[in-house]
């Protein structure tokens, strides 16, 4: 996918506006990976693909609301530390006296049928967008055996060996890592 | 109804947790949930279930909103404030730290490797927690029908996502699904 040039830097606000619209949109658990790679990748095209992939993978390593890793990440590499201040403040200031104010809202509505249902609605939509999602980010890697491998193991053990994620993230990749180690080593 | 100690020791236990909380903030649900319930009373287990319930649901970044609902209850507008600063605050600096250090080797070899094992665990694990959502959420063939075309429409398309939410809430609202 073509890329900006370096002379062409993102501006804070095109870094916070993005953000902004990224937090607004996610919905559920995960959605936010949804609009991160929408926008930051298919929209304003920031970064590519592979380097979404990366900035995903080293959140899962790290503490904390991964998609909030997402913003930190990809502001550093867009604008360093300022673009990170951006990125995040358009990722959390609005949305969350938003998101507060509903919740608080919601505290009084919670028991009206219908809410739940429309909200049953998007969850089930919400679900298909991020499989899909974690597949397009994926198609990278499709012609290595190996990767697709370590994918379906890290799939089938949390959806039918009920694993903890904790241990499949530090359980597998090390597998993995000497995996893709021993190729490369073979490939010289 | 909570003295001061109550919100302080709220937000110091959130700074700890998120400071640790490897694999995303739900993996120490179970532990904010011992910790605010069991430990203090500040809520029962249905307020909790509750609370969870409304932070999947609302845009945003839900587990710092679940967090900020729970300090609401414990101290107010301030305990909201002071609970979501210590859910994102300590995160945020890790977060950035690590990615300065991996885009400073981002030509090693070594990096590549990494690259190439870690990526597609972390995906499988992505598919994963959409497929777990989609156990929660699809309580039929129609709901299941729902995730699979909005799946299979953002695989073939890259028409905006939001139609196939709108279309999830539309087909809800009218008792579709």
């Amino acid at each position: 996918m073509e890329m900006r040039g370096a002379g062409e830097p993102v501006t804070l606000t095109a870094l916070f506006i993005g953000f902004l619209k990224v937090s607004l949109c996610g919905i559920g658990g995960g959605g936010g990976i949804v609009w991160a790679r929408r926008i930051a990748v298919e929209n304003r095209r920031w970064i590519s693909d592979r380097e979404f992939a990366d900035i995903v993978s080293l959140c899962q390593f790290m503490p904390g609301p991964n998609i909030v890793g997402i913003a930190v990440c990809v502001g550093a590499k867009m604008r360093g530390a300022v673009g990170t201040v951006a990125a995040l403040s358009g990722f959390l200031i609005i949305p969350w006296v938003v998101g507060f104010s509903l919740g608080v809202l919601y505290l009084k509505f919670a028991h009206l049928t219908v809410l739940r249902n429309i909200l049953g609605g998007i969850a089930a939509a919400a679900a298909g967008l991020l499989i899909a999602t974690g597949i397009k980010l994926l198609t990278p890697y499709r012609r290595r055996v190996a990767a697709l491998v370590f994918a379906t193991l890290a799939f089938g053990l949390i959806i039918f060996g009920r694993l903890p994620l904790l241990i499949v993230l530090f359980g597998l990749v090390p597998l993995s890592i000497a995996v893709a180690g021993i190729e490369q080593a073979r490939a010289r | 109804m909570t003295g001061p100690s109550a919100p302080v020791a709220l937000t110091a236990h959130l700074a700890l947790v998120s400071s640790i909380s490897f694999g995303g903030f739900p993996t120490v649900l179970p532990d904010v949930r011992n910790f605010v319930v069991s430990t203090h009373g500040w809520m029962t287990d249905q307020e909790f279930a509750n609370l969870f319930a409304i932070a999947q649901s609302i845009p945003g970044p839900n587990m710092i909103l679940m967090m900020s609902l729970i300090g609401w209850k414990v101290w107010g507008f301030p305990g909201a404030l002071a609970s979501a600063f210590a859910t994102f605050g300590p995160p945020c600096a890790i977060y950035f730290a690590a990615y300065r250090l991996w885009d400073r080797f981002r030509d090693a070899p070594w990096q590549r490797i990494v690259r190439l094992g870690l990526v597609p665990v972390t995906m499988g694990i992505v598919i994963a927690s959409g497929a777990v959502m989609a156990r929660a959420a699809d309580t039929g063939w129609r709901s299941a029908a729902v995730t699979i075309a909005a799946a299979a429409t953002t695989l073939a398309t890259r028409v905006n996502p939001m139609w196939m939410l709108l279309a999830g809430a539309a087909l809800a609202g009218v008792g579709l699904l």
